[in-house]
């Protein structure tokens, strides 16, 4: 080995560039990254059981043929609490659509807060209990609240994390009647 | 030890090396339900908590991934399948290790490839040490080491 110091010199540079490769390509799997998007997007909606406050079990089946707004929440959650004057608001402008419904499915809390939430603030939309998280997790939730959009076709065609506002909700809904994807 | 021995003591090394490695990624014999559970969880990431595995995790999240992981390998799913359902839920970012194919292998290879290298490296480097000329102090050496002590006692 006539130039040890050209051959570390290279192993070193090797070595570099590997890295350099392996973390340019990873930085795009940030779970923060991931957190921002659904895989679900375009996909079939996931097959879940929840059961509303009256008892009623409710299904992927019963997606079929509305374009419908899935909420995932809770009622200790403080982004929920900031969204939920924005839900009564959308809800109240669409729930004389026949062709359109919302869901509410609650993720990790119980149904006794849940019934005094909904008293207090006469929510009308369907709200479900998913005791298990089943649901939550069939529909790859990172936590509440998180919106799915789905359309009457049972695809999943939009997907909010975080908060949404009205103008949010309406993207959503016009994406699961079939206009353009949020 | 004679020098046309010294090759002993590095297959002995590179023996212990291959022992450990074998031992250490050896299939452990059949599983219990249980442990792939335990495995399979503890390579998935949990969900609303950024660096704790389901396997680990209390939330709400984590335990349901530990129900329905324990519910998958009862119905007989292999882990890769298990991970490939979670994979397309949640995407990459899921797993808490790389895959162990494509870019995930660089991740991988990369630190044995650096092991290996530096192995390699020392090998040449103390081949080259043992093999140099010993060095031996001419008599000018000598000279000027008494020329130097004679000067330290006068002063």
């Amino acid at each position: 080995m006539k130039h040890p110091a050209r051959w570390i010199a290279t192993a070193v540079a090797v070595v570099l560039v590997a890295l350099a490769v392996v973390f340019g390509t990873q930085i795009g799997n940030d779970p923060r990254a991931d957190a921002s998007r659904s895989q679900l997007a375009g996909k079939d909606a996931p097959k879940f059981t929840v059961k509303t406050l009256d008892g009623t079990t409710l299904t992927k089946a019963d997606l079929a043929g509305k374009a419908t707004i899935v909420n995932f929440w809770n009622t200790w959650c403080i982004p929920c609490r900031e969204e939920a004057p924005d839900l009564q608001a959308f809800y109240a402008k669409h729930a004389d659509d026949p062709d359109f419904q919302m869901i509410g499915i609650v993720r990790d809390d119980n149904k006794g807060a849940v019934e005094k939430w909904v008293k207090n603030r006469g929510d009308e939309w369907l709200i479900a209990m998913d005791p298990g998280g089943n649901a939550a997790l069939a529909f790859g939730t990172r936590g509440q609240p998180e919106t799915f959009a789905v359309s009457p076709d049972g695809l999943i065609v939009g997907y909010q994390f975080g908060p949404s506002s009205v103008a949010d909700l309406d993207t959503l809904l016009a994406a699961a009647r079939g206009g353009v994807g949020a | 030890m004679s020098r046309g021995r010294g090759w002993i003591p590095w297959v002995g090394l590179v023996a212990v090396v291959v022992a450990v490695v074998v031992w250490a990624v050896w299939p452990s014999g059949d599983q219990t339900d249980a442990e792939r559970v335990r495995n399979i969880t503890h390579q998935l990431r949990c969900p609303d908590c950024e660096s704790l595995s389901a396997g680990d995790s209390q939330t709400a999240s984590a335990r349901a991934i530990r129900r329905d992981v324990t519910q998958r390998v009862a119905e007989g799913q292999s882990a890769a399948t298990i991970k490939r359902a979670y994979v397309d839920r949640y995407g990459e970012s899921i797993l808490l290790e790389p895959e162990r194919d494509g870019i995930g292998l660089v991740v991988w290879g990369l630190p044995l490839l650096v092991l290996v290298g530096g192995g390699v490296g020392l090998f040449f480097a103390f081949r080259r040490w043992r093999n140099a000329a010993p060095v031996h102090a001419t008599e000018a050496d000598e000279e000027l080491v008494r020329e130097m002590r004679r000067g330290d006692g006068a002063s």
